[in-house]
């Protein structure tokens, strides 16, 4: 009984704490796994429920990986300072976030250092 | 002499009285040409701030977008471990799959949603999901033999000061609050709508389903104006949702 009081009384702080308006940061990407990554721009898909960032990055080897890096709407983000075309295919940008859950080469961005050096909230902060 | 003096003390008196009752609390708050507080606007309940934040409306205001007493949603013991089973798999929350999120939940996403009051009907425009309550205020009821929908059937009225809407005609496709939340088609939504003096509407909603609470539960929040001007924006949540293929079940 204790132990249901406590994963409703949980659940209940969890709902005041809704992240990326379409889905929980939880639900995909782990918060005890933060990364940051320095890339290329191939493809942006500035799209909802999320915006999509596409980046080239060389592993230690010297290997090219893409990375998807997942952000707020595109509404949201207008609304905290981007317009469509501040980034584009070809920028080199940095970008720090979380890891995905599911061990692909995904993560949920937070903050992107554009070209001219100005920084910008992709997404929301890890819970 | 004695007399106009008595007059302009009168006169002075009388000219503060305006003054007096603009300042009062109960008048301080916007008001539609029919004397009711006017609703309308763009408003907010938990959501992104300037900074990007999650959770903060405003620079410096935290995550206060609630007030009043919290409790967990009392589910009939019945309905528990369902709660928990749909909570532990993030895949399950409708809201995931695009679905419009339903009442009072969509007030809670964080994206703005626009209030439009006239004298006959208040119509709410959510961003989320392109949902869109019209809520006549004209003193008729719910239509009969209603369909059930996500959104629900509206009909409001004013008790004094507070806008009270009455949610009927629900589908179960939607939840609650909270993870896990479901519901049943039986869920009856009662909206409180209060306009405050310092710009802010508090916002209770009483859920009641006989089906899966053991009693009414509410669930309160603050709607502030977005930080900045807005208007309501296209989201077609359908458009690139890869998200599903990612969620995974928590571990």
């Amino acid at each position: 009984m204790r132990t249901t009081f406590l994963v409703l009384a949980v659940a209940f702080l969890l709902q005041l704490t809704p992240l990326l308006a379409h889905h929980s940061f939880a639900a995909e990407y782990d918060g005890q796994k933060p990364i940051h990554l320095e890339g290329v721009v191939t493809r942006i898909d500035w799209e909802n429920p999320h915006v999509y960032v596409y980046i080239d990055v060389k592993d230690d080897a010297g290997k090219v990986v893409n990375w998807a890096l997942e952000g707020h709407p595109p509404n949201t983000l207008r609304r905290t300072g981007w317009i469509k075309g501040a980034l584009k295919v070809g920028d080199a940008i940095s970008v720090t976030g979380w890891r995905s859950k599911d061990d692909t080469n995904r993560i949920a961005g937070r903050e992107v250092t554009l070209p001219d050096g100005k920084k910008l909230f992709l997404g929301p902060p890890a819970e | 002499m004695q007399r106009r003096f008595v007059r302009s003390i009168v006169t002075l008196a009388l000219g503060f009285l305006p003054v007096v009752a603009q300042n009062s609390p109960s008048t301080k708050i916007p008001r539609a040409p029919d004397g009711k507080p006017d609703l309308s606007g763009i408003w907010q309940a938990i959501g992104v701030s300037l900074f990007g934040e999650t959770g903060e409306v405003r620079p410096g205001e935290g995550r206060a977008s609630t007030y009043g007493p919290r409790e967990p949603a009392p589910y009939q013991a019945w309905a528990v471990s369902k709660v928990n089973e749909l909570a532990a798999d993030n895949r399950t929350d409708p809201n995931v799959h695009c679905k419009m999120a339903g009442v009072p939940r969509i007030t809670g996403i964080p994206v703005p949603f626009e209030i439009v009051q006239t004298p006959k009907k208040t119509i709410i425009l959510y961003e989320s999901n392109h949902a869109f309550r019209i809520i006549p205020t004209d003193g008729k009821g719910h239509p009969p033999d209603l369909d059930p929908t996500y959104m629900g059937d509206s009909v409001g009225h004013w008790d004094g000061d507070t806008f009270v809407v009455d949610v009927t005609g629900f589908n179960d496709k939607t939840w609650l609050p909270g993870p896990g939340h479901f519901h049943s088609d039986q869920l009856h939504v009662t909206e409180k709508f209060k306009r405050n003096p310092d710009d802010t509407i508090s916002y209770e909603a009483t859920m009641d389903d006989p089906q899966v609470l053991a009693k009414p539960w509410t669930y309160r929040l603050i709607l502030r104006h977005p930080p900045r001007d807005e208007r309501i924006m296209e989201a077609d949540c359908s458009e690139n949702n890869q998200d599903l293929e990612h969620i995974v079940k928590d571990k």
